[in-house]
């Protein structure tokens, strides 16, 4: 109970610093412009998509395990179902903002719902995402009668969350689609690649939810059991990743031809390869599985925790390694030096107001989903619930 | 003899000399007395440029003008502009960038018609090639449809164009281009953190004001406002000049080339230019295999 406490005060202290940096960001977005980023025209996406990808992930995830609960009503999850849900909604914000964040004109971004396009996957994914907000809000206002005691919001929550679980899979595959309709871009375009994203943002929503858990539900007799339950969830999942991993770069590398390569062999040896070596696969997929096979280990909260947020980072690691290094790769040789200027360059690190946004808008998703649990009466999580 | 050529170095070094002074005299004219309007400009009258000779084959623009005179008189969808560029004559002179860079006012990190130099071979049997890459106009683009809000599409005269009050700038279009032919205006000028020192040098406030008028593109007109209006922000391209076109003149890398290495007009006119040389076997297009049909075609 202290030690979580402690945790506690620490994600708060480090959240509000966070925030702080990203509030000079935002300040620096808004006021100074968009010069300030590093990416451009042709490193045309940059950290903020890596980002918004990630957090998308994270909110659909999150979606799918709260359907544990409230869908699909498995005892051993009951009464977890609102901090999963609850983090779906404090992530989802998180993404809208950051993509937001990355448009040239963001005061146009009515037109999406207004002129749209819908045959792009652009626009689909806007009107999927807000569409997916007002699910998730509906469902959270469903959870508030439940907890009230009002059992009629029961079939009703039950039929949002099944509409929010359809959503989840196809705007979880929709953003795979959104780099994988680049014919052009022969990393990204495969079918692959829609095909594996919302098993990536189960794999984000079982991580956070085995940190959440392990960090901060009241520790009864129930959360060892549902650490565990977890726990090999997200052993399988991350095995399953590691075969598409796999799969995906041995395709590329045993093709032989540079244009299949290039992109592979840039993140495996480029410039980042040590984010590749040591946080994607090392932190976010070695130290989980091989922590994860121990029976011992499973069961131990803090440590859970830990290896929730060691996958996280992975997973944030592999989102960039998927937009950055097809980027940076010349669409013919030689543009590069044919033409210099600001933001025509091919060799991509993000710039501090994207560092501080990113963190910013991490920071405030963090203090947004603390201050929730422990001030909204109906996110309480009850030990007797639980122990039901 | 040697007499003879100091004199000429003489008179050389006098009359750079002449130049030079007369140069400084001009600038403090103008910089010093603070004069750098045209206000009190005495007018001169210019004298009339020689009418072009009668004879359109005295020089290919001659023909694409009137080419392009005649395409004019038909309806828009019925004409399909191409643009050629003969790799065999270009001298990667850069003109054509820099044509396109002061027609459309493009700022620093925005460009429509870069060269792309490539070496070839190995000393001693290494030969340079200079490919200008604008806009492929494609017939099949992949930049359009992924555009969310349709400000990017095919006009009716075939050619992709922006829309800059639609568009989010979300570059999506830019990533699908397979050509790198499109790039995001952030806002730069090229004059901004230049020297300013009132009455001595032209400096970021006169040269500022040149680079935030209007151009002309699609025929709109859109100055460069410090709040972050259209173009800045937006994604960009060349679109074939069609302002000027509209005009009944030729793209502006087009006029300029110095080695008439880039052909322009309308595939659709039988009797073209660019018809007759899209028909010859040594064409070819950039990425052929992406099936996206550009309109630019080269020669080799
Ligand atoms: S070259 Fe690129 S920008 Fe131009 S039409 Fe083709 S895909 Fe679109
Ligand atoms: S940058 Fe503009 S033109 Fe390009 S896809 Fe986005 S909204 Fe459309």
């Amino acid at each position: 109970m202290k030690s979580e406490l402690n945790l506690k005060k620490v994600i708060y202290g480090l959240g509000a610093i966070a925030l702080a940096f990203g509030l000079w960001g935002f300040y620096l977005r808004f006021f100074v412009g968009e010069r300030l980023v590093n990416y451009g025209s042709y490193v045309v996406w940059g950290l903020w998509v890596a980002m918004y990808l990630f957090y998308g992930g994270i909110s659909t995830g999150s979606m799918m395990i709260a359907s544990l609960d409230y869908l699909f009503g498995i005892r051993l999850f009951k009464g977890s179902g609102k901090i999963a849900l609850w983090a779906a909604v404090v992530t989802m914000p998180a993404a809208l903002v950051t993509i937001a964040m990355d448009l040239g004109h963001m005061e146009r971004v009515w037109k999406v719902f207004l002129q749209p396009n819908l045959l792009s996957v652009m626009a689909q994914l806007v009107w999927g995402y807000s569409i997916f907000m007002v699910v998730l809000l509906a469902a959270l206002w469903l959870v508030i009668r439940l907890e009230s005691g009002k059992q009629d919001a029961r079939p009703w929550l039950r039929f949002v969350m099944g509409v929010g679980l359809f959503l989840s899979i196809f705007l979880s595959g929709g953003v795979g689609a959104l780099l994988g309709v680049n014919a052009s871009r022969e990393a990204w375009h495969t079918a692959m690649l829609p095909a594996q994203f919302p098993v990536f943002s189960l794999l984000s929503g079982c991580a956070l939810m085995l940190t959440l858990l392990g960090w901060f539900a009241p520790a009864d007799e129930k959360r060892p059991q549902q650490l565990r339950a977890l726990s090999i969830g997200l052993l399988i999942l991350l095995l399953v990743k590691t075969y598409y991993l796999w799969v995906d770069y041995s395709q590329a590398l045993y093709a032989g031809t540079p244009v299949a390569s290039e992109a592979v062999t840039l993140v495996l040896f480029g410039r980042y390869g040590w984010a590749f070596w040591l946080l994607q696969l090392g932190l976010g997929m070695v130290f989980p599985i091989a922590f994860l096979l121990s029976r011992r280990f499973q069961q131990s909260p803090f440590w859970s925790g830990v290896v929730g947020v060691a996958v996280l980072v992975g997973i944030a690691v592999a989102r960039a390694n998927i937009i950055f290094p097809m980027l940076s790769i010349p669409e013919l040789e030689g543009l590069a030096q044919a033409f210099t200027g600001p933001h025509l360059n091919y060799d991509y690190y993000p710039s501090l107001m994207e560092w501080a946004v990113t963190l910013g808008v991490t920071g405030g998703a963090a203090l947004a989903w603390l201050i929730g649990v422990d001030y909204l009466p109906f996110l309480k999580i009850k030990t007797q619930e639980v122990a039901q | 003899m040697a007499d003879e050529e100091k004199s000429m170095r003489l008179s050389r070094r006098n009359f750079i000399k002449i130049v030079g002074v007369a140069g400084a005299a001009l600038a403090s004219r103008r910089f010093l007395g603070g004069h750098t309007a045209a206000a009190n400009r005495p007018r001169v009258e210019l004298p009339e440029l020689p009418a072009p000779p009668a004879n359109a084959d005295a020089d290919v623009l001659l023909r694409m003008q009137e080419e392009l005179a005649r395409a004019l008189k038909k309806p828009p969808s019925e004409r399909r502009w191409v643009m050629v560029i003969d790799l065999r004559k270009c001298v990667g002179c850069h003109a054509c960038t820099i044509a396109c860079v002061a027609e459309n006012k493009l700022p620093p990190g925005v460009v429509y018609r870069p060269v792309i130099e490539k070496e070839i071979g190995t000393y001693p049997n290494v030969s340079r090639l200079f490919v200008p890459r604008p806009c492929m106009q494609c017939e099949k683009p992949p930049c359009t449809p992924v555009c969310p809000v349709n400000a990017t599409y095919t006009n009716e005269e075939g050619v992709v164009v922006v829309d800059y009050e639609q568009c989010i700038g979300c570059r999506a279009c830019i990533t699908a281009c397979p050509y790198g032919a499109r790039t995001s205006d952030f806002g730069y000028t090229y004059t901004e953190e230049t020297p300013v020192a009132d009455g001595l040098i032209l400096g970021r406030e006169r040269a500022d004001d040149y680079e935030r008028a209007s151009n002309f593109e699609y025929g709109k007109g859109y100055d460069r406002p410090g709040d972050h209006g259209s173009p800045i922000g937006n994604a960009r391209k060349c679109h074939f000049c069609l302002h000027r076109l509209h005009e009944g003149l030729l793209p502006a890398c087009v006029t300029t080339c110095i080695g008439r290495a880039t052909l322009f007009g309308d595939a659709n006119d039988p009797d073209s230019l660019v018809a007759e040389l899209i028909s010859k076997p040594n064409v070819t297009v950039l990425k052929e295999e992406l099936g996206t049909k550009p309109r630019v075609y080269y020669l080799v």
